[in-house]
Order: C-alpha cells, then sequence, then structure tokens
C-alpha cells in the first residue's frame, strides 16, 4: 500500500480506537444498582442480580461462599423482622449455579438462635437451596484487628474470615439509633462479644465493621420492609409490602436507594455520610447508574 | 433389661422437652409422672384438686396390686441407676454386702406418711424425694448441664486440634438440644445426686430401701401380688447368697421371712441361687407373709409431724409480702395454689429455651425450694414460647396457647436512672428498647439532658417505661449493657396472677 493509503487507515484505525470501545462499552455496561420490583421475592432476587450482571461477576467457580442474612429475631417472615426467606434462597442458588464450592448461611441472633433460624423460615429454605446452615459457634470467635476509625479490634466469627466472597442480605427496617437499618447495620450479626456496647457510638461501629468485611455483594431485601416498632416490629400494621430488591456492590449507595422506600434522604443519615467520607461508597444516587424495573 | 428400655424411655422423654421446631411439642413428655401414685396423691391432697392426667396413676396401683413392685425393679428410671451404681461398686468391690443386713427398711415408710400427711394439711413436699421428680431435676440442673460443659470443652479441643469438620458437626449437633447449661445451686443439686448415688456403696440401692416414699407406697399397695418367691427346701444348700445380695433387702432366706413389700422381682436370688431352687410360682391365695409395718410408735410420730410442720413452713415473710424478685413463669397459678401442685421435678427448667427459669431458693420460702422463678439476669423469657406451661405433670403452670400468653404480664420493667447510661453517663444507648418484644412497644425514649462531671451538658434519648404494655419478659435487662447490675430490671409486681401483688388498679 501507499503511504496515503497507510495514514488513512492509521487515521481511522485510531479514531476507532478511541471512540469505538466507549460506544461498545456504553451500550452494553452493568448498572450500579439495581432495583426491581414484583411478586415473587425469589424473582426479582435473580433479576436484580441479572442486572448487575449475574452472579459469575461475584462468585469463582470454587470460591467458598458465606451468606450473612438477618435472622436476629423470632418472627415470622409477614413481621419483616428477618430477611425473606425466598430472597434467600435464590441467592444460595444462583451462587452454587455459578460454581461456588459451598454456601455457607450463618447469622449470630438475637433471640434464640434455633428459633429464629426455623420460625423465620430461613433455614428450611436456604436448606432447599442446597446452602449449609449453621448456628453461630461462640467457639469460632478470634479477635482480630478491624483498623475502624473507633473500634480498633472485635470477636468475629472465622467463618466470615475463612470464607472467599461473602454476599450481605439484610431487610430494610426502621431502628431507633441509626434511623434505618439496612446494609451496615446487618453486620451486628457476624460478630460475637458484647455488641450490645456499640450503641454507645452504633453509626461509626457499623461503618467501621463495614470497612472490614467488605462484601462482594448488597442484596437489600425491601419485599417486605418495617415502618413502626423497628428492628422487630410485632404486628403486621408495622410492615409495608413493597416488593422490591435492591442489590449493588456498594453498599452505601444501596442503603441510599433504600432509604427512599422510608421518604428519607440519604443525607440524612448520620452512617452514610460517615461511610462516604470513608471512602465507601456515593451515596450521591444522581451519579450512578440504577436501573429499575417491574417484573 | 426392660429397665434400660425405661430409662432410655425417660432419658429420651428428658432430652426432648425442649424446642424442637414446633411450637407446641405434641407429646407429653411429662407422660411418665402422671403414671405416679404418689404424686398423684399428694397434689391431690395438697390442693384439693384432681389433675386429669393422673389417672393413669391408677394403672401403676393395679399392676402392683397383682404383681407387687415390678414397677420398682423393672420400670423406676431411678431404680435403674442406683441398681447400676450398685452392680459397679460391687464389681470394684467397694460395696460389700453384709450377709444379713440389719438396717431397719422401715424409714421409707415414715417418708411416706410424712409427706402424705403433709398434703393433707396442704403442705407439698413429695417433690424432693419422690424419684422421678428427683431424678428429672438432677438431670436439669446437675447432670446434663455438667455434661453439656464437658462436651463443648471437647468441641473447643477439637477446633484446637484443627479437626474442623467434626468439631463442627458436634457443635451444631449440640446446640440443636437446646441443652440448658446455667444453673444457680446446679453445683448443690449435683453433689446432692452424687451423694444419693455413692450411698450405694455403703448398702446396695440405699435409696430404694430405705428413703423411696413411691417404693413404700407401692410396697404398702403390694399385699395381694400373685407372684410368691419359693424356695424348693430339697435343693436349697442353705449359703444365704440370695439374702446376702437381695438388691432391696427382701431377706428371701429363710423363706417365711420373705418380706414381699419389699421385693421388686428382680430376681437376683434367682439367678445367683447355685442350686436354682428359687421360683417365683403364681399363687393366688395370700399367704401369711412377714411385712414391714412401721411400728405404732413410729407412725404416730410421724404423723405428728406431718400434720404439725406445714404451719413451720409459714412462718417465712414470702407468705405476707411477694419477693421482688420472685418472677414466675407465665400461666403460674396464684402463689399458695402453685405451692401445692409444684412439684419441683425441673421440667419447666430443662425446657425452657432461654435457659431463664432457675431453682428459687429464698424468693419463696422454704415450701418454694427448687420451684421455678424468672432470672432475666441468666435468661428471659422468649415472647412467643410456651414451653414451659406444656410440660409441667401437675399443672402447676397452667398451659397456654400462644397468642394467650403473649398477653401474660408476670412481672414489671423499672429503669435504674442512676446507672442507665443515657441518663447517667450522657451517652447513646437504646439496646432495652430495641430488644422489648411488644408491639407497641413498652418502652418509648424521651430526651433527657444529662450534667456531666466536666460542667457540660449531653442531650440523648433515654428510655422510658410503659407499664401497661410491659409484660416483664425480662429481656431488656438481660439484654442491658451494665452488665453487672442491669440499669433496666424487672420485678414482680404487676404480674397479673397475683391480686396482692398488683401495682396498678385499672383505669376504668
Amino acid at each position: 500500500m501507499n503511504r496515503r493509503d497507510f495514514m488513512k487507515g492509521a487515521a481511522l484505525a485510531g479514531l476507532y480506537l478511541k471512540i469505538g470501545p466507549a460506544f461498545v462499552e456504553g451500550r452494553t455496561a452493568a448498572p450500579d444498582l439495581a432495583q426491581i420490583q414484583g411478586e415473587d421475592p425469589a424473582a426479582i432476587t435473580r433479576a436484580a442480580v441479572a442486572a448487575l450482571g449475574g452472579m459469575k461477576k461475584f462468585v469463582s467457580r470454587g470460591d467458598k461462599v458465606i451468606i450473612k442474612p438477618n435472622i436476629g429475631w423470632d418472627r415470622v417472615p409477614e413481621m419483616a423482622a428477618c430477611t425473606n426467606p425466598g430472597v434467600v434462597r435464590a441467592l444460595v442458588e444462583m451462587s452454587l449455579d455459578a460454581g461456588a464450592k459451598d454456601v455457607v448461611v450463618m447469622d449470630n441472633t438475637t433471640n434464640q438462635a434455633k428459633r429464629c433460624y426455623i420460625r423465620s423460615g430461613i433455614q428450611d429454605a436456604a436448606k432447599q437451596g442446597g446452602g449449609k446452615v449453621l448456628f453461630a459457634d461462640e467457639h469460632r470467635l478470634k479477635k482480630v484487628p478491624l483498623k475502624g476509625e473507633w473500634l480498633k479490634e472485635w470477636e468475629v466469627f472465622q467463618d466470615f474470615l475463612e470464607a472467599d466472597k461473602i454476599i450481605n442480605v439484610p431487610i430494610a427496617k426502621v431502628h431507633s439509633l441509626c434511623r434505618l437499618s439496612m446494609s451496615m447495620k446487618n453486620w451486628l450479626g457476624a460478630i460475637g462479644g458484647a455488641r450490645n456496647q456499640l450503641h454507645q457510638k452504633l453509626d461509626q461501629s457499623i461503618v467501621d465493621l463495614q470497612a472490614f468485611f467488605k462484601p462482594s455483594l448488597t442484596v437489600l431485601d425491601a419485599y417486605r420492609i418495617l415502618i413502626r416498632n423497628g428492628p422487630q416490629g410485632g404486628r403486621p400494621s408495622d410492615t409495608q409490602l413493597t416488593k422490591t430488591v435492591i442489590a449493588g456492590v456498594d453498599a452505601v449507595a444501596v442503603d441510599a436507594l433504600g432509604a427512599g422506600l422510608f421518604d428519607i434522604k440519604p443525607q440524612e443519615l448520620l452512617y452514610l455520610r460517615l461511610a462516604q467520607e470513608r471512602g465507601l461508597g456515593k451515596f450521591e444516587l444522581e451519579k450512578l447508574r440504577v436501573e429499575k424495573r417491574t417484573i | 433389661m426392660t429397665q434400660a428400655g425405661f430409662f432410655s424411655l425417660f432419658v429420651y422423654l428428658f432430652a426432648v422437652s425442649h424446642y424442637t421446631g414446633q411450637d407446641y411439642i405434641g407429646r407429653t413428655v411429662e407422660r411418665f409422672f402422671h403414671f405416679d401414685p404418689l404424686i398423684a396423691l399428694t397434689t391431690f391432697f395438697a390442693s384439693r384438686a384432681f389433675f386429669a392426667s393422673f389417672a393413669l396413676a391408677g394403672v401403676t396401683v393395679l399392676l402392683t396390686l397383682i404383681l407387687g413392685r415390678v414397677v420398682c425393679g423393672w420400670v423406676c428410671p431411678l431404680g435403674a441407676v442406683h441398681q447400676f451404681f450398685s452392680f459397679i461398686f460391687k464389681k470394684a468391690k467397694f460395696l460389700r454386702p453384709k450377709k444379713e443386713e440389719k438396717a431397719s427398711v422401715s424409714w421409707k415408710y415414715a417418708v411416706l406418711v410424712f409427706v402424705l400427711v403433709s398434703a393433707v394439711f396442704t403442705l407439698d413436699v413429695v417433690g424432693t424425694l419422690d424419684p422421678l421428680s428427683f431424678l428429672t431435676r438432677s438431670f436439669a440442673i446437675g447432670v446434663f448441664p455438667g455434661l453439656t460443659h464437658i462436651a463443648s470443652g471437647f468441641v473447643g479441643l477439637l477446633y484446637g486440634l484443627r479437626v474442623n469438620a467434626a468439631a463442627q458437626t458436634i457443635s451444631q449437633f449440640l446446640d440443636n438440644l437446646m441443652l440448658n447449661a446455667t444453673f444457680r445451686q446446679g453445683f448443690l443439686i449435683m453433689l446432692i445426686f452424687a451423694g444419693i448415688v455413692a450411698l450405694n456403696a455403703w448398702k446396695e440401692r440405699f435409696w430404694c430401701r430405705y428413703i423411696c416414699p413411691l417404693g413404700a407406697l407401692l410396697g404398702v399397695v403390694s399385699r395381694l401380688n400373685v407372684f410368691k418367691l419359693r424356695i424348693d427346701e430339697e435343693k436349697c444348700i442353705k449359703c444365704g447368697l440370695c439374702t446376702t445380695h437381695c438388691e432391696t433387702q427382701a431377706v428371701p432366706y429363710p423363706n417365711d421371712k420373705w418380706r414381699s413389700a419389699e421385693c421388686v422381682y428382680c430376681e437376683t436370688c434367682a439367678a445367683i441361687c447355685p442350686t436354682a431352687a428359687i421360683t417365683f410360682p403364681a399363687k393366688a391365695k395370700p399367704e401369711k407373709l412377714a411385712t414391714v409395718d412401721l411400728s405404732r410408735r413410729k407412725l404416730i410420730l410421724t404423723t405428728a409431724l406431718g400434720a404439725i410442720a406445714a404451719p413451720f413452713f409459714r412462718i417465712t415473710p414470702a407468705w405476707k409480702r411477694t419477693d421482688l424478685k420472685l418472677i414466675r413463669p407465665p400461666g403460674a397459678l396464684p402463689e399458695e395454689t402453685f405451692l401445692r401442685k409444684c412439684i419441683k421435678c425441673g421440667e419447666c427448667m430443662k425446657a425452657c429455651p432461654m435457659n431463664a427459669l432457675q431453682p428459687a431458693w429464698s424468693e419463696a420460702g422454704p415450701e418454694g425450694i427448687w420451684t421455678p422463678v424468672l432470672v432475666p439476669k441468666i435468661g428471659y423469657c422468649e415472647y412467643y414460647c410456651s414451653l414451659c406451661t406444656q410440660v409441667c405433670p401437675t399443672g402447676a403452670i397452667k398451659e397456654l396457647k400462644i397468642e394467650e400468653k403473649t398477653k401474660t404480664k408476670i412481672g414489671s420493667a423499672w429503669i435504674n436512672k442512676n446507672r442507665c447510661i443515657p441518663y447517667a453517663l450522657g451517652k447513646p444507648c437504646i439496646v432495652c428498647e430495641e430488644h422489648c418484644p411488644t408491639s407497641p412497644k413498652a418502652i418509648k425514649f424521651v430526651m433527657v439532658e444529662t450534667k456531666l462531671f466536666d460542667g457540660t451538658t449531653a442531650t440523648q434519648k433515654a428510655p422510658v417505661i410503659d407499664n401497661a404494655l410491659c409484660i416483664g419478659c425480662g429481656i431488656c435487662e438481660n439484654k442491658c449493657p451494665v452488665v453487672d447490675e442491669p440499669a433496666i430490671y424487672v420485678t414482680s409486681v404487676g404480674e397479673q396472677r397475683s391480686e396482692r401483688n398488683r401495682l396498678l388498679l385499672p383505669e376504668s
């Protein structure tokens, strides 16, 4: 080829290289957050994870996965105190489909463990999904340095330390101290020790814990949310059926979107502001790609 | 042997007296008690009311009338324990039975008379020495908790040795059994049990021979028993081995000295006889047999003691004013009736999922020792649970449906503002409100200003209690971070079963 042709070709190639990938990427880029609404908790969970790029993006073949739902209270699912069992089961199944070696489901409950596991429906659902349901075992507590701003060290269950991937599956509820109990508050079930002392600086504690655990994926169960008498409710009138699941890698963003379900602006939540300052995520939703769908 | 069978059944029923996944246990785990005529009689006398399930005790009486004390020899789980340990002690040569034991077996009859007579005068002490009650209590408060600690230590060892899979399996299994391992007086109860068992090294089946009031009752009833011990005079070589090794000192040899009221039909004598001279043929006609009778003097003395015992138990101020720590399980009958029915068996303490029910010491006076008391510092009353009401054998804790139970007030919570973190230290804490199970919650908030020692003022949310909604479950006290002496605590006043302990008159 002559020099003119070469120059033309190079220019075109350069142009393509500059614009092309962005053009292609823009067409197929995954959203930062997925908010899916629908009748079936399992279906909307699957859709939410699929919208983010599928579980294979978060769980690799051979991974030891631990799923951390809220199983803290001796309440039936209709009381919206614990994570919806259908949501948990879907995540267990998706993790196994993505090639996980085993999937452990565990929480350090507040009420009696066996009662919580059974009454919440999560023990059965997780087992049916193929997961390994374990009670939190005090023998497995280990004091670890948290490198938090307030919490320097705390007793953590080794199951979380030994897992390759952690999936956080909280339920969205109101709470008298941090106003809303969503993803970061859920870490209180991954630790042991005198958890009731953390309330002296609860917002800082849960941010420190979020920074420590670094989940691969956060899935906020907002199928039935608790709008009164949190965090355990007690009457059906304390709950609201919003039939939504919010999923994302950035837990701050997930909680920011979740706050909207309670008509609360993310800036109003101290723990979210602290988390953003720490660089754990963004709650300015305008800057994020959010996929909202109803199925 | 059938003993192993019944003992296993007993242990099985004992073991499943916990939350197995259903709200209502379904099985009557306390069934063994309903066959116990001693408890049936005593409870009937003391409470002046017949608890229907105890009709089953008639079966035991009938069985004993015809067959003698086979229940002692073949069914009673405590008897099995004593027989087992007597066997061990014999093999280890701790127990060397005398050729002719002269100790009087009439003591248990004295105990029986005292128990029955004092019950007529409304004092219910049967639970202390009834074998089923004794065994259940010892298991619930002493033996199983101790074993649980051993098992937990073993799991810890396995984890330490990095045998993780096995450790995890055992640990999860133990968690599922919901074994309660924390009990006040646990050491004492274990000591008593160990002491009673150790007595078998002194005399064989010590309890069965000298202490057991149920054995005494069945002995009295077994007059017309069909099977009589018979020594074939031609085969007998008069070695006396049968008498030496008779478990219950029934004196098989000489034949005319055989005490049918003591015989439990273990048939050790027949087995040990070198010439197989002993048989138990059926004989309808009741022969003139040597029986054990309390001497008239002893009978009068124990009856008198039984008659006057009750008032001495009621000198205690517990009869005038309810102790603040006497928080009874939900469904407990009013105190006077409760004390007449509770046999202190410990079933409720075993079944309680939070290990909240503990044996009382002084809260209810001497009559109330080892009756169940809720101790929130140890465990709280789980909101949706009614297990204690389901397992009580005598109905001292009335069976409640869960909907009834969640509305049953067993006490009232109070806040000590001098210790509560927001009030006293000006820092945030709402753990009590967080855990209050009622909806609407019985704990609400006010904003409180606290003057701190450095001159500044802190403003925090501080808890206040809505007494009308509080059911006294104790979860607030149990979870309060001021761990040495919780800043929020439950006392018995306001319990709905008691008129004397009432706090507030109804609004309208």
